[in-house]
């Protein structure tokens, strides 16, 4: 095979597997609790940081995972209890609360790091040979990582009990309740989860993107487009979202440059949620 | 009118003498503030007023701010720029009515949808200004643009922005007091219920919308001349994000809260930013407390006093206009309907028909489908086969807003109104649906429109008369008996009426049942109503239609459906 | 036990409330003993399912109490609720649709060869359609299994809201022959019915409802037929 046509599809698989990776934690949390946390994205972007810390001391790379999970874990809990909870019922205001928190991140990480590009030295240089074409060693692991992650949760999720319940209150939250699933502890914790989930993915993509407190800017609003796109009815939309999404833009940005994958992705994002707000597989 | 003469007169006497109070260096800063506050207005009219949160306004600014760049770059000094400042100022509004127009077609649910649609097309809007070289000067921007001609000084620049700011608080403040204000109130609240009421919601919606693209127009055409440069960033995410925290914090709902917010926040922003690092995170802390404890914003501890002067109820001395002319024929008629929602099947070949004026009921079980034949009459449930005449012409699949202009009024089970407008505010809601012409809905005096049926129904109920109360500060029998009179008032020849008695006491039941008597009987109309409580259904039906699992099962007088066997076995249990 | 002193195990007065402004319920009262059940009668619309929803916590109470075992349940959560012993099956959406019969069974504990054997051996039905997801099923089907569920699960108080409501007539024996078996267990069943003969089959006690209020409750013995039959028919 041709070694750029290689490197150009690993790059797809790579652009959409991490992208999965951050939408599975916001699909969860809105397909549960009905909030689009529009702040998922700053705790990406606080994970990266994390990372970026963890270097600042000498630590080992793998240090900043307990460190991000911790720190986005604890944020989590607490936006939860003040800010989403008492908004379940208004989720117009959950989305202006959580756009709001995601400034106030942004901001604070802002204050303590400044504005400045930041960069964290990937833990696994060189490049391995991928049917000719030579392709970076992280971006590979990466991947794999990120489609292992994905579809373990996957697993998980039709799996286990807890996959089970949280199944269950998303059909039918009232039932839920009176068969005895603790509907606010789930709530809560799949809340937290979904943070702990976004935080990982930034310590892992840390090393390859240029740390900066703007950057989940970028990732909510992709996150939120896949969800536009794909619908919020099932895995298969988000996978298919997050192929749409990721790959345009990683095949446009290929092809021309990256304003014009960029511009691609928005009009698409445009148009499904002018034409198809409910996406290619609704939820029913 | 005469407050609003007042309170123009102290605003520009306000506006007139802050340069002497503060001094050339502020003044000139505030300059610029002001044209953020207009663009915030823009906003406060959206998202305060309809209920329709724009999250990229900064388009809409930025646009207008190239063009007018533009201009004074290649005709700086050619009387052109007559014509081309005010078409600056007003593609904007343009373009944000195509948007809406666009958008809201066909759709209801469109609140996180809408403001998500914005700020996408204000990044693709960003993107554009800063990738298009040629044009737009890409990153940069424009520079060096002249100066309007024959300015000079700061302080002249700053009564250009203040009369700017002054024209556009009072035009919204017309505008809010105004008709169009009331529609737009009446639209955040209860969309369904203005639709009912004869009204286009989309383009009400659009409308407001494109207001809002002329305002952030206005000041972004005098951005440019001011401060000489348009970069892209005018077009970004931050700016947009900025006019939602100014009109947030400021007190969205409010005349004064948008310009309070941009001028306060914006200034104390300008100054402290670089002071105290912490600054950002503190407003973004004090935008969620506003969002979860406070949405009414600063200006809302104040601006409510002074509303209810001019909010109290005017006389009601002028005649309506009549309506144009209603259909002759009554009754309508359904069709071998098939209505169907994912899988479960609601109306299985409903047929039913009603052909002169009386009353007539709608009965049968839980699910049996008779406010899904309401729904699937006005619009509310696609129809998947089957065809419904109504008023003598084939209407299968009409919009609501359409049949209520034609003569269809409908009256929902739980009480559908404006509960924060005031009764005048809610009748007037249904008296202009249908007979107000788009000037009407910006004159005051359509606020004194008077009719017939609403005199005779606040005869006939005295608590309809105290109109300056909110609506939602009635009883639920008298919510009940409001939302049918506004129905009423409309004069519509077929009136659906879902469970009118719903929660009433016998008493007010009793009233009720008059009322629609009488109504009935005065307009010549087909009165359907679909009713659980059968002492109220034996006291008032004409002719009364038993529906079972999306079908008709039975029709006939009370007497024959009470002897029905069919009837007796659903009502009871097969096997009793 | 603080209650049980006069065998109450369930008892609920002066219960009001509704939608947003809407009151629907007004002042209903009731009480029930261990191995006794009551059944709700009324027309449509009456305030019986909103009855249901307030006691069970999926409604607010604006006044009234709601005790079980003598304990007040005021502010519990409905999972707290099911935690102390009230079991409940709604009457409409009875079911998770998107889970399989069995995860529907199972989502709170395994199969219990005890309770469950005897139950899923009367109802076949449900025994073939195991792995089926369980928005497959006809309406009946549904209350049927929901039916099973809310009768194996151990709670001393069961609320059935219509569970004859599509089941099929033998089922609905079959279904009357286990709430016997449970009032004899000593369990208290609180059940809204339409089906006049499947009330009289297993109720001790009745309730009928109009607008929102009690207007007839006693022994089902003292009450007969016809009057029940007025308070229901058209």
């Amino acid at each position: 095979m041709d070694p750029i046509l290689t490197t150009n599809i690993l790059n797809v698989v790579y652009e959409v597997s991490t992208l999965a990776v951050v939408v599975l934690g916001l699909a969860v949390v809105f397909g549960l609790l009905n909030v689009m946390n529009l702040a998922h994205g700053e705790f990406v972007m606080i994970g990266a940081y994390c990372a970026f810390f963890v270097q600042t001391q000498d630590l080992p790379f793998l240090a900043a995972v307990p460190l991000a999970l911790l720190v986005c874990g604890f944020i989590g809990l607490v936006v939860e209890r003040i800010l989403v909870r008492p908004l379940y019922a208004r989720p117009f205001d959950t989305l202006l609360a959580t756009w709001g928190l995601s400034m106030l991140l942004r901001e604070a990480v802002e204050a303590i790091y400044g504005r400045g590009f930041r960069s964290v030295a990937t833990p696994l240089t060189g490049s391995v040979d991928v049917l000719g074409a030579g392709y970076p060693a992280y971006r590979l692991l990466l991947t794999a990582v990120s489609i292992a992650l994905v579809a373990g949760l996957v697993w998980w999720f039709v799996q286990s009990a807890t996959g089970r319940r949280i199944r269950a209150v998303v059909n039918n939250p009232e039932l839920a309740g009176s068969v005895g699933i603790p509907v606010t502890a789930l709530a809560r914790n799949t809340f937290v989860f979904g943070c702990c989930l976004a935080a990982l993915a930034g310590v892992m993509l840390a090393p390859l993107l240029p740390v900066n407190p703007t950057l989940g800017l970028d990732f909510i609003l992709k996150s939120f487009f896949v969800l536009v796109v794909g619908g919020l009815g099932s895995l298969v939309g988000l996978i298919s979202g997050a192929g749409v999404i990721g790959g345009v833009e990683s095949v446009v940005s290929a092809v021309s440059d990256r304003t014009w994958g960029y511009s691609t992705v928005l009009v698409i994002a445009i148009l499904f949620l002018w034409l198809r707000p409910n996406g290619l597989f609704p939820r029913t | 009118m005469a407050s609003f003469l007042v309170h123009s007169a102290a605003l520009v006497a306000a506006l007139a003498v802050l340069p002497q109070l503060v001094g050339e260096f502020w003044a000139y800063t505030l300059a610029l503030y002001f044209l953020y506050a207009i663009a915030a207005m823009g906003i406060g009219l959206c998202w305060g007023q309809a209920g329709i949160l724009p999250l990229g306004q900064s388009m809409f600014f930025g646009l207008a701010a190239y063009l007018s760049g533009l201009s004074l770059i290649h005709f700086g000094d050619s009387w052109l720029l007559l014509v081309l400042l005010p078409a600056s100022a007003l593609a904007p509004g343009l373009l944000a009515y195509g948007i809406g127009v666009l958008v809201f077609r066909g759709r209801t649910l469109t609140g996180p949808f809408f403001a998500m649609i914005t700020l996408a097309l204000t990044l693709l809007a960003f993107q554009i200004a800063n990738s298009w070289n040629d044009v737009t000067g890409g990153f940069n921007g424009l520079k060096n643009i002249p100066g309007l001609p024959g300015l000079s000084d700061f302080t002249d620049l700053y009564y250009i922005s203040a009369s700017a700011l002054a024209v556009c608080v009072l035009g919204v403040a017309w505008l809010r007091r105004a008709p169009a204000g009331v529609l737009w109130r009446a639209v955040a609240e209860n969309e369904q219920r203005v639709r009912f009421c004869g009204f286009a919601v989309q383009n009400v919606k659009a409308v407001v919308f494109g207001i809002s693209g002329v305002l952030a127009g206005i000041g972004g055409a005098l951005y440019a001349p001011q401060q000489n440069l348009v970069t892209p960033q005018l077009c970004g995410f931050i700016l947009s994000a900025d006019l939602v925290i100014w009109a947030a914090v400021g007190g969205r709902a409010t005349l004064y809260g948008p310009v309070v917010g941009a001028v306060l926040i914006g200034i104390l922003t300008a100054d402290l930013r670089d002071e105290i690092s912490w600054w950002e995170v503190i407003l973004a802390a004090i935008f969620i407390v506003v969002v979860l404890y406070f949405r009414q914003g600063l200006m809302g501890f104040v601006e409510p006093r002074f509303e209810r002067l001019w909010r109290r109820a005017a006389a009601r001395d002028i005649e309506s206009p009549a309506r144009p002319g209603a259909p002759d024929d009554t009754g309508f008629a359904l069709d071998d309907v098939h209505v169907r929602v994912d899988r479960v099947r609601i109306l299985e070949g409903l047929d039913l028909a009603v052909d002169r004026p009386g009353v007539y009921c709608l009965i049968g079980p839980n699910g049996a489908g008779k406010t899904s034949c309401f729904n699937a009459m006005t619009g509310e449930l696609p129809v998947r086969s089957g065809r419904i005449r109504i008023l003598g012409r084939e209407r299968t699949g009409a919009a609501a807003d359409v049949l209520s202009r034609i003569g269809v009024g409908r009256k929902f089970q739980a009480p559908s109104l404006f509960p924060d407008l005031t009764v005048a505010e809610n009748f007037n809601v249904g008296l202009w649906g249908g007979r107000a012409r788009l000037a009407d809905l910006v004159r005051m005096r359509s606020h004194r429109w008077s009719s017939a049926i609403l005199r005779e129904a606040q005869a006939r109920f005295p608590f309809l008369a105290e109109e300056d109360r909110r609506a939602g500060d009635l009883s639920h029998g008298q919510r009940q008996i409001l939302e049918l009179v506004m129905v009423l008032i409309a004069e519509p020849r077929l009136i659906l009426l879902d469970e009118p008695s719903a929660g009433l006491s016998q008493a007010e039941s009793r009233e009720v049942v008059e009322a629609i008597r009488w109504v009935g009987s005065r307009l010549q109309a087909c009165t359907v109503i679909v009713e659980h409580d059968m002492t109220f259904v034996r006291e008032i039906a004409d002719r009364i239609f038993v529906l079972h699992q999306g079908r008709l099962l039975a029709s006939g007088t009370v007497a024959e459906i009470q002897a029905d066997e069919r009837v007796r076995a659903v009502y009871v249990g097969a096997s009793a | 036990m603080t209650g049980a002193a006069n065998g109450e195990v369930f008892s609920f007065a002066g219960v009001t409330g509704g939608y947003g402004a809407t009151t629907v319920v007004r002042g209903v009262h009731g009480a029930i003993a261990a191995g006794e059940a009551c059944c709700v009668l009324g027309r449509n619309g009456v305030g019986k399912t909103t009855l249901m929803r307030l006691l069970t916590g999926h409604l607010l109470l604006r006044s009234g109490t709601v005790r079980l075992a003598g304990q007040p349940l005021d502010g519990l959560a409905p999972d707290e609720r099911h935690r102390l012993g009230l079991v409940y099956c709604p009457q409409d959406r009875p079911v998770f649709d998107n889970l399989s019969v069995r995860d529907n069974l199972t989502l709170m504990g395994p199969i219990d060869a005890g309770r469950h054997a005897p139950l899923l051996a009367a109802f076949p039905v449900l025994e073939a359609r195991m792995a089926q997801s369980s928005g497959t099923l006809s309406g009946g089907e549904r209350k049927l299994l929901s039916f099973v569920r809310g009768i194996a699960e151990p709670g001393r108080l069961l609320l059935l809201d219509e569970p004859s409501e599509g089941v099929q007539q033998e089922n609905v024996e079959r279904m009357a022959g286990f709430l016997r078996e449970a009032k004899a267990a000593g369990r208290a069943l609180l059940v809204v019915e339409q089906n006049l003969a499947f009330a009289r089959d297993i109720a001790d006690r009745v309730i009928v409802m109009d607008r929102g209020e009690v207007v007839l409750a006693g022994s089902a013995a003292e009450i007969d037929e016809d009057t029940l039959a007025a308070h229901l028919q058209v």
